[in-house]
Parts: C-alpha cells; structure tokens; sequence
C-alpha cells in the first residue's frame, strides 16, 4: 500500500506505542511464530493468507486481527486442526 | 547475478493475481541497483507451495521519488527478486 | 490495553475487541488440542521474546560503532557479521544498515506487511504497523517525520528504504555533538529504537 493515500496522520504517542495492545495480541504473534517454526506453513503463505482477506475484512481488522483471519484461513485450508 | 550496483533496471509492469513482494507503486518505473542482496526463495512461489521453488537474487534498488510521485526530492530504495526486473 | 478512549486508527468496541481475544482463544486451543502447538511452547516464546528482543540490542551496536572505526565499517558492509560480533548470532534476516550523515536521514517502513528486525529492536510500535505509516512514509516522509516532531533542514535528503525482501534495516544514527567523553555505555543509552528507524535523531 505505498503511496496510497487516505489514511490519515500516524498514530504517534500513547495509543499508537505498545507492540500489542492487548495480551491476545503478544498470542496470536506468538501461535504464528510457532507455527511457523514447526513448518506448518512459512512467512509468504502467511502473508498472503492475509492479503487474501476480504477487502472489508482487511481494511476493518485490526493488524494482528488480520493475522488471526490468516492463521483460520490457514488452519482450514490445510486442515491443521 | 544479473545485475551489479550502478546498473540501472525497470520493474516490470505486472499485475498478478497471486501473491508478491513487488510493491505496486514501483512497477513500471526505472531505478538503480545500490546493492545485491542474498539469494531466496521467490515469494510468489512460496506462497503457493511450489514444489521447486524458484531461488533468485534479490537486489536493492533506488527510486527517486519525482519518478515514482511526481513530485518530491526523497529517494525510496526497494528489495526486489530478480524476476521483478528487467533492463529499459 | 485498549481504553475505551482508544483513538488509534482502528477504532473497536471493548465488546469487540473481547470477542476477538475469545476468537483467539479458541483457534490456540483447537491447535493446542490437534497436538500442532502447545500452551508451554507459546509461553516460552513470548518469555524469550520479552527477556531477549529489545532496542537496546540495536543500541549497543550504534554505540559500538560510534567508538570503533572499524566496527563500524563492518556493520554497514555486513550486518549479520557485525550483530554476531557482539553476541546475536542466528539473525533469521540479512541485516542492512544505512548510515545518517548531516546531509542524509534514513528512514525505515514495511510497505507490503511491517516487517523488521524485532531481534534487534523488540516488537515493532503499533505505529510501524499502521496504514498511515506504510503508505505515507514512501511518499511523503518529510511530513511523516514532522508527525514524530522531526523537522529536518530542506537540504537534508531523505533515504526511505522499503523493506520488501528477507532483508531487515536499521539506521545507524549520527553520533550527537558533545559526546566525546562518554563511555560506551552511555552513548548506548542515548540510542533510541525510534532513532533506529529512523523517526528521531538522539
């Protein structure tokens, strides 16, 4: 999304400081970076599970609800669970 | 290799419809290589689980932000795999 | 935590941001139950996360390099190198840094996705993460860095580096006047992880 426009200003200070803002946050990027490391699937699927989200679900989630969205689509696709 | 620091490069001007790591406010346009990067896996490839995937050299290359906005005096350097480029 | 006063661009409800953290909970342990991951495997992961990935690894560097000529020049040829010279060995990335002068300011996005060297400079800002940052800050960095309270000289260029491949980067920022007598240490403790990316000067 370089260079796209509409935005707004970034989200410095308080609310935009914290890595996670929420501790189910800190989860779901750990639970990505383990099943990763155990080779369930790797950083491009991931991306592209994410890319391939709805885009009202894309532009309305939250970073790591979006992260969350890829992993069930992962998780299903691949029958993981 | 294809390319060394100082060759100039044009990003293709593809769309596709699966997954890459070229961005698309540089498709199209001219830049100079600043660095060769490693060699890896080409996403496009590893997202779909490509058997044999493709393993390409990636390289920094440097934009000048007129180019890419029309206005600007910033420079905007981007890794892209090799696959992404072409010579003008 | 989120407040229910909570102005970052996406904007939730408790009651939603609840349903998520449940959301969450339940794809954990349906993994946790189907034997792909377990509850001791993500705790460990997050302990090491918290305990080992901090701006202040990234510091040590930039204090190293403004005290020793020849670290220097190795951390801008050989990241990885350079970041194994002072015990993070095992970078998952190749590591780039690009030097600030007095007539050149690096800045550092993620356009496609966020990402960044968290080994280096612990887990990245909301901000890092948000649209306005990775669409704005190719295009318009100037006014991007006015948003942190950074205004540099008109003639000062800016060097916008997009991190699109498996390569991760870090600004090393310029050694601020005056600081000629501190111990390393110190000079550490002036780098900040926003001076690492490039939204600051220290």
């Amino acid at each position: 999304m370089g260079g796209q426009t509409g935005f707004g200003p970034v989200p410095v200070g308080e609310n935009g400081e914290p890595a996670f803002a929420a501790d189910w946050e800190a989860r779901v990027y750990a639970l990505a970076a383990v099943l990763r490391r155990r080779g369930l699937f790797n950083s491009d699927e991931l991306r592209d599970a994410i890319e391939r989200l709805p885009p009202g679900q894309y532009l309305g989630a939250s970073y790591y609800e979006r992260w969350l969205g890829a992993i069930e689509t992962l998780v299903d696709e691949k029958g993981l669970a | 290799m294809t390319y060394q620091p100082g060759a100039v490069v044009r990003v293709r001007n593809t769309d596709p419809d699966h997954h890459t790591r070229m961005p698309r406010y540089v498709r199209g346009h001219t830049g100079e290589v600043v660095a060769v990067l490693g060699s890896w896996v080409l996403p496009d490839d590893n997202a779909r689980g490509v058997a044999q995937p493709r393993v390409e050299a990636c390289y920094a290359v440097r934009f000048a932000a007129a180019d890419l906005w029309g206005s600007g005096t910033h420079t905007v350097t981007v890794d892209l795999w090799e696959s992404y480029l072409d010579q003008p | 935590m989120t407040s229910p006063e909570d102005h970052h661009e996406e904007r939730r409800e408790d009651h939603a941001d609840a349903s998520v953290a449940v959301r969450a909970r339940r794809l954990e342990e349906r993994l946790i139950a189907a034997g792909q991951a377990t509850e001791a495997e993500l705790d460990a992961y997050l302990s090491q996360l918290y305990g080992n990935a901090a701006p202040v690894n990234g510091a040590r560097m930039a204090a190293r390099a403004w005290t020793d000529p020849a670290y220097r020049q190795l951390l801008l040829a050989d990241g990885n190198a350079a970041a194994a010279e002072l015990g993070f060995t095992g970078l998952s990335y190749q590591l780039r840094v690009v030097a600030n002068r007095a007539d050149r300011h690096n800045v550092i996005v993620c356009t496609l996705c966020s990402c960044y060297p968290v080994s280096l400079l612990g887990p990245s800002p909301g901000w890092y993460k948000s649209f306005a940052y990775r669409s704005r800050t190719v295009r318009e960095p100037r006014a991007v860095l006015a948003e942190f309270g950074l205004s540099l000289p008109p003639d000062t260029e800016i060097a916008v580096w997009d991190s699109t491949s498996e390569a991760r980067y870090m600004v090393l920022p310029a050694r601020p006047d005056g600081t000629g007598e501190l111990a390393e240490d110190d000079l550490a403790a002036l780098v900040t992880r926003n001076g690492l990316i490039g939204t600051a000067l220290v």
